[in-house]
Parts: C-alpha cells; sequence; structure tokens
C-alpha cells in the first residue's frame, strides 16, 4: 500500500529542485540524545549542485506505511492520539551521521504523532521512542501531526513507548506517552 | 546596661533602615518613568510588499515583508532612532477560532497579525520621539522547525531586510511613504526586540549584521523570552533579556545564557548587560495577540502547558496565586523594553537606575515583584572583577589575584561550568528547567555558568576575597555586587523564606563596615513554586552602595568578606563579585 504523505501541501518536484542541501550548512551536534545526528554538513550554496533532497522535500514524498496505531481518543497533556510510521525511498543518496558514524542512505523513516490541534511553541517537539529522543518534530499546516525524520531503521523499536515533549525532556513526567506502543507490523526491515 | 544596648542597636537599625528606604526613596524619585506617554503625537502605518517576497538564504520558503511602523506624526525632529521588533514562533493562520501553521494563508483564512502585539510599547516610544518598527515573520514561522537553526539565520536576514528598506525610505524614500521618511530615520541608533524565537532571531541578528560591517549600528539588543538554540552572543552593544518567571513554553529561561555568556566573551566589551526576572509572567501575554481575549484564534496561557500547572501555588490559577494579570504583564514589558531603548538608543541617561535596580521599578511596570541583575562594561572607570568564579582557582585565588579563603562552608566548590565542573548545580532529581543557567541548547554542546555552590551550618560562616596592592582603592565605583539566588533544593533554606547575610568591607587599618543584604536587595528571596519549572535557581544581582559602607577608608580596601551571621543555616549559588558602576 502506497500513501501519499499529508504533513505539508504538496509543491511541484521544481520547487523541490530549488531547494537546496543548504538546510543542512548548520547542522551540529544536538545535547539531546538523538537516535541519528545532524545530517553532514554539505556547504554548497542555494545553487542545488547536488540537488540533495531536504526535509522539507522528504515530508512531501511518497511514503510506505510500516505501521500505524488506530486510537481515537486524546490522552494527556498533549493531546495525543495515535502514530504512523513510514519508509520513504530517497531520489538519491544521502550522506547522513548514524550514531556518531557518516552513512549513506537510500532511505528516510517519518515518524508521525497525531492528535491535537498541537500547540504552535517556541521549544520545537520532540518525539521520543523510549528514553531515546528521535528528533525534533516538524507540525502539520492543520496542526493535528508531528513528524520526525530519522534515517536511523535501528531506532524504531518494535514495542517501544512513543511519546510527544516539547523541549529536551529527559523527565518522562515532562513527556506525554501515546496509548499504543510502536508496532511495524513487520514491514521493518531490509531498508538500509 | 543590657538594656541600653538594646536600645541602642534598635535605634541604629530603625536609623539604617530609614536611611536606606530614603535613599531608595531620592532614587524613585529622582528617576522617571520611561513607560509614560510622551510630548508627540504618534501616527501608525504599515508597510506590505506581498507575503512571499523575500527569500533568507537556504531557507525553504519566500516569506513575507510586511511591518508596522509607528513614528511622530510631525516627524519634525528627526532624525529619530529606530526600534526594530520581531515576533516569537506562533500560529499563521486562522479562519474563526481555528489557527493553522502555514505559509501563505489559504484564500479562506487571514494572516495572525503577531507583529502588531506590542503595539502597545510602539505607541509609547514613538510618542517620546523614536520611530517603531515591528516586523512580521509568519512565513518563517510556518517553516522554521524544516531548517537546522530552527530559523535563527533566516530572522536575522528577514531583520537586516527590513533596514534596508528603512534605509531606502530614509535616503532616496519609497512607496508607500514617497519622501515622508527622508532624513528622518537614524540608522546610526537602532535597537532591537525580539520575543521568543525572534528573541535568539535579534542576537543573531546582531552578529550577522557585525559580519556585514555593522552597515547599521546597533545599539541595544533586547530578548524578551527568549530561546538560546544557537547561543550566539551580543557584545560591545546593551543587552537586557527579560525572562518570565511563570514560561510555560519557554520554561527553563535558556535566554539567560545570552547573558551568561557575554559577560568575559570580549575584553574590553563596552556593553553593559541586563536580566530582569518577572515573577508570575508568562511567556505570551507580552503579545496582545497572543492574550486570550484579545484575538480569536490561536490565544491561550502557556502557563497550561505544564503538567499540573494550575495547582502551582505561584503560578497556577489557585486562591493566593502570585500571577500577573495580562495587563500587568503588558506594564512590565512596557516599562523595562522602554528604559533600555531610552537609556541605550536615545541616551536618555536618566532611566539606567531602574536598568541597574538601583531605583525600584517604575509605576508603569504595574508591579514590583521582579529582579534585575547588571554586568557593567569592561573598563576600569565601570568595573573591577574581584572573583569571576569561573575556574577551580578561583576558590583559592580570586580575579584580582588576591587570597580567596572561606571558613565554616559546605559544600564550597564550582558546578554548572566548564568541565571538569558538574554539569548542573542541583542533583540530577531536580528538572533542567529549573536551572536555566545550565539548561541544555538544542544546537549548541556548550555548557552553562559557573557559579559557586556553598552553604553554612552555623552563624558566622566566611566567605572572604582579599584585594591585592593595586586593586584596593575602590573609591570610583558605586557598589560592591554580585548575583546570587537562594538554593531552594538545599534544605538548610527554610522554605518560602528569605535568606540574609552581610557583606563586610575591612580597610588597611582594619577598621571594618557591614552591611546587611536584605536590606538593600530582595535577590535572597526564596524561590517561589512546587510545580514543573518552578521554583527556579536564577542568579539576581545584589548591587550595595559603597556610600552604606561608613567608617572605612575606600581608597584602600583590603577584603570583601560574606559574612553568614543573619541566619544559622543556609545555601546559596553565588558568581560574579565585582565592584561596578552604573554604565
Amino acid at each position: 500500500m502506497r500513501l501519499v504523505n499529508t504533513a505539508r501541501r504538496r509543491r511541484g518536484w521544481k520547487s523541490i529542485l530549488l531547494t537546496t542541501s543548504f538546510l543542512f550548512l548548520f547542522s551540529t551536534c544536538s545535547s539531546l540524545a538523538f537516535a541519528q545526528d545532524a545530517p553532514v554538513s554539505r556547504p554548497d550554496s542555494d545553487t542545488n549542485a547536488n540537488q540533495e533532497v531536504t526535509v522539507t522535500d522528504i515530508l512531501k514524498l511518497q511514503g510506505r506505511v510500516l505501521g500505524e496505531g488506530a486510537n481515537t481518543k486524546a490522552v494527556g497533556q498533549h493531546k495525543v492520539k495515535s502514530y504512523r510510521v513510514e519508509e520513504v525511498t530517497l531520489p538519491g543518496m544521502k550522506e547522513v551521521r548514524i550514531k556518531g558514524e557518516t552513512r549513506t542512505v537510500g532511505k528516510a523513516f517519518r515518524l508521525t504523532v497525531k492528535g491535537g490541534p498541537f500547540p504552535v511553541r517556541a521549544l520545537p517537539p520532540v518525539i521520543w521512542l523510549d528514553d531515546t529522543a528521535i528528533g525534533y518534530g516538524i507540525e502539520n499546516e492543520e496542526l493535528t501531526e508531528i513528524t520526525v525524520i530519522t534515517y536511523d531503521e535501528s531506532a524504531l523499536t518494535e514495542g517501544a513507548t512513543i511519546y510527544l515533549s516539547y523541549g529536551d525532556k529527559k523527565n518522562k513526567e515532562d513527556r506525554t506517552a501515546l496509548p499504543e506502543k510502536l508496532k511495524l507490523n513487520g514491514a521493518k526491515g531490509d531498508n538500509q | 546596661m543590657k538594656t541600653s544596648r538594646i536600645n541602642h542597636l534598635i535605634a541604629f537599625a530603625f536609623l539604617l533602615l530609614l536611611s536606606i528606604t530614603a535613599g531608595a526613596q531620592v532614587a524613585s524619585a529622582q528617576t522617571p518613568d520611561p513607560g509614560t506617554t510622551g510630548p508627540n503625537a504618534v501616527t501608525r502605518e504599515e508597510y506590505n510588499y506581498g507575503n512571499s517576497v523575500f527569500r533568507p538564504v537556504g531557507f525553504p520558503i519566500s516569506v513575507e515583508v510586511r511591518a508596522s511602523i509607528h513614528y511622530p506624526t510631525t516627524l519634525g525632529n528627526g532624525p529619530y532612532p529606530v526600534i526594530v521588533f520581531m515576533h516569537g514562533r506562533h500560529a499563521t493562520c486562522y479562519r474563526n477560532t481555528t489557527a493553522t501553521l502555514r505559509w501563505p494563508c489559504l484564500s479562506n483564512e487571514q494572516p495572525i497579525p503577531s507583529f502588531q502585539g506590542y503595539d502597545y510599547i510602539a505607541q509609547t516610544l514613538a510618542s517620546n520621539g523614536y520611530i517603531v518598527v515591528s516586523v512580521s515573520a509568519n512565513g518563517i514561522n510556518a517553516y522554521d522547525n524544516n531548517v537546522t537553526d530552527l530559523g535563527m539565520q533566516a530572522r536575522a536576514e528577514l531583520i537586516q531586510h527590513h533596514l534596508g528598506r528603512l534605509n531606502t525610505f530614509n535616503t532616496t524614500g519609497a512607496a508607500p511613504f514617497g519622501t515622508k521618511f527622508v532624513g528622518k530615520i537614524n540608522l546610526a541608533k537602532v535597537g532591537t526586540m525580539g520575543h521568543s524565537r525572534g528573541g535568539e532571531g535579534v542576537v543573531k541578528h546582531y552578529v550577522y549584521n557585525a559580519s556585514l560591517g555593522s552597515p547599521y549600528i546597533v545599539r541595544a539588543v533586547l530578548p524578551l523570552a527568549p530561546v538560546d538554540f544557537n547561543r550566539p552572543v551580543v557584545n560591545n552593544a546593551a543587552l537586557q533579556v527579560v525572562l518570565p518567571y511563570c514560561d510555560g513554553d519557554v520554561s527553563d529561561n535558556q535566554g539567560v545564557h545570552f547573558y551568561d555568556d557575554a559577560r568575559y566573551n570580549v575584553p574590553g566589551d563596552t556593553g553593559a548587560k541586563h536580566t530582569v526576572q518577572v515573577m508570575g509572567a508568562n511567556h505570551n501575554f507580552y503579545n496582545t495577540v497572543w492574550t486570550p481575549g484579545m484575538f480569536p484564534a490561536g490565544t491561550g496561557d502557556d502557563w497550561t502547558f505544564v503538567t499540573s500547572g494550575s495547582t502551582d501555588g505561584h503560578c497556577g490559577t489557585g486562591a493566593g496565586n502570585k500571577r500577573l494579570t495580562s495587563a500587568q504583564q503588558r506594564g512590565t514589558g512596557l516599562a523595562y523594553l522602554s528604559a533600555f531603548m531610552r537609556a541605550y538608543v536615545g541616551g536618555e541617561t536618566q532611566f539606567l537606575p531602574i536598568l541597574t535596580g538601583d531605583a525600584p521599578p517604575p509605576a508603569s511596570a504595574l508591579t514590583t515583584n521582579l529582579h534585575v541583575s547588571y554586568h557593567a562594561p569592561d573598563t576600569t572607570a565601570k568595573r573591577l572583577d574581584v572573583n569571576r568564579l569561573l575556574t577551580s582557582t578561583n576558590l583559592t585565588t580570586n580575579t584580582l589575584g588576591g587570597a580567596t579563603t572561606q571558613s565554616g562552608l559546605t559544600p564550597h566548590d564550582l558546578c554548572g561550568g566548564a568541565s571538569p565542573q558538574p554539569l548542573h548545580c542541583l542533583p540530577s532529581t531536580q528538572s533542567t528547567a529549573r536551572q536555566p543557567h545550565t539548561t541544555a541548547s538544542a544546537r549548541s554542546t556548550l555548557r552553562g555558568l559557573s557559579q559557586l555552590r556553598t552553604g553554612w551550618g552555623a552563624f558566622g560562616s566566611t566567605y572572604t576575597n582579599d584585594l591585592p596592592l593595586g586593586a584596593r582603592n575602590v573609591s570610583g565605583y558605586q557598589a560592591v555586587q554580585f548575583r546570587v539566588s537562594v538554593n531552594y533544593n538545599d534544605l538548610r533554606n527554610p522554605a518560602n523564606t528569605p535568606q540574609n547575610f552581610s557583606i563586610v568591607l575591612t580597610d588597611g587599618a582594619g577598621a571594618t563596615s557591614s552591611v546587611r543584604v536584605g536590606d538593600v536587595s530582595t535577590a535572597l528571596f526564596f524561590p517561589p513554586g512546587t510545580v514543573g519549572p518552578v521554583p527556579k535557581v536564577l542568579l539576581n544581582t545584589v548591587r550595595v552602595p559603597l556610600t552604606s559602607f561608613t567608617g572605612v577608608n575606600l581608597s584602600d580596601i583590603r577584603s570583601v568578606k560574606f559574612n553568614f551571621d543573619q541566619t544559622g543555616q543556609g545555601a546559596l549559588l553565588i558568581t560574579d563579585l565585582a565592584f561596578a558602576s552604573a554604565p
């Protein structure tokens, strides 16, 4: 089954091609215990010489659903309901850092928390699997979804508790746990 | 005999209190209120060049170039100093009561005019002879989580773009204003204020403008309830960080890093630095468009983001809480933003005592429950650092090279600063949101503020810094000062009770003079609250006027002693011991 991601509005490939790797120019180590590190800096200009796919692009690419929750009742401080995990095939290979190592990947994974409407806050949303912060999330336009992108498939731990927080909240009491554990329906594997 | 001595003591204490109170009243009487309406009639207009007309480098989309401009109607006495505002991250569009996050908005939506939320400050500043421009940044808000620096470079470039537009207004003129502003805008006197993510945005802009050779002279930067994800630093310009105690969004008050990081970053730094800790204030109420009842969509009291926050005795909603009303909170913004910009951009130095804490909050602040910090410019005339408390060496030898000793203090170590100091000053059971000086930054691995962690268990414990030869004449300074917070997590501090101790100066003849901190400062308050990010340990400045120390030769001071003689036990976090004067 192939789904079109609805996290951000669609844009044409022309727009995608005009968006470049400069987004990652400022990539640095995060203080969060992210499962993946920031992508390797690509100090190319905005000329799209590498045509490297950006976060904005990945949010718009088609995805294959690996797992999805079904809860419809909002819970907790952040009114979370459910989740969706998707695998995204990138249009080209991409250099990223995973657990401190530079790797070349052809796939990304979107982990989306559903619920809300989520507030638009100064502190960025953070999506966690157990005690690992997967990364900073990005809200969709209707503020009903928050999506984080990871290139590290191993971070998607079957049965993990999914949390949402705002800012780096290592204390579980400051996060909201989703009522459903992460289930990948056996779809995970052979993706790197 | 004994009764007589007690009577003498009481009389002395009464006279001391009277003189201090009288002094404060004199300072208050001499310091005008910066938040009052000035003599100029004010006109408010907007310019709007479109929703998708400026593309910051590397940003996913083009954004709007839209702003309001408040100015003295007659424009008779220009060129006027310029103050630029930038709002923070918020929903960008709305239809009826529903807020969304996209840019540009759909045809059935309207942009949320966050940039209009500070008109109450702009109006007052313009009436006092300033041109105030408030920039819309909705396009950045809609996509800033997509970029690694969370939109700070884009914000900096957008501000710079607007300054370029103002430069055009000032030189050749341009639509929609024609030649109205030609020669009326002084871009050599610029101040910037940013709220929330806009707070880091204005700091980043200061750095960006400097990287371009400072085409515009930014004299003052004010981050209001800011984030500090990337740890940019302002040096050689005035800085004031406003920190709401009940901020439920930037609940860790991470913006205090701007002050901490700037202090000793550049030798000879000419910029004064200030913080204002506003008790009872939240994140959103500084912006009227984000305040419930003042706009139809996207508003809220951010303290509700805190789990069980409503139950907190200080920040919650129960009886007896100490929350400010939205009007009171705007009062603090109006008073301290106006004082800061008017002092450092407009040169109206009469407002400096408000910023240093030498004068109480002005009436326009609508509350007195706030605390300030002040770091003087790094010039010989303005500041003599006694002990910066940066490394373990400073536990035995202070910044001047004098001996540092203590008796009866435990622990007595440094925390929060560079390794090998412990990362935080409180144990891991305490949330980092309660420790703003050492809270983590989203995009930086820099550590936090080095602090002296100390405490006493008996009357008469002491902490002493000797002044070596060549550094003993302090008569040219106004005050001895330091930053301090009561360590709420140390049980030696009784809950909800302020601490107190004495500062003792000793001169070359052995004469001593002592002043109780509690008589001149409220900084030793016990941090209130019990839920989520409160209580907090945020260090505020104690400034003890040197005129209070009678009977000692200020030209030959040999030591500064903290004498813990007022309470039998307690614990503090301390840094930045110095003699200093107002800027």
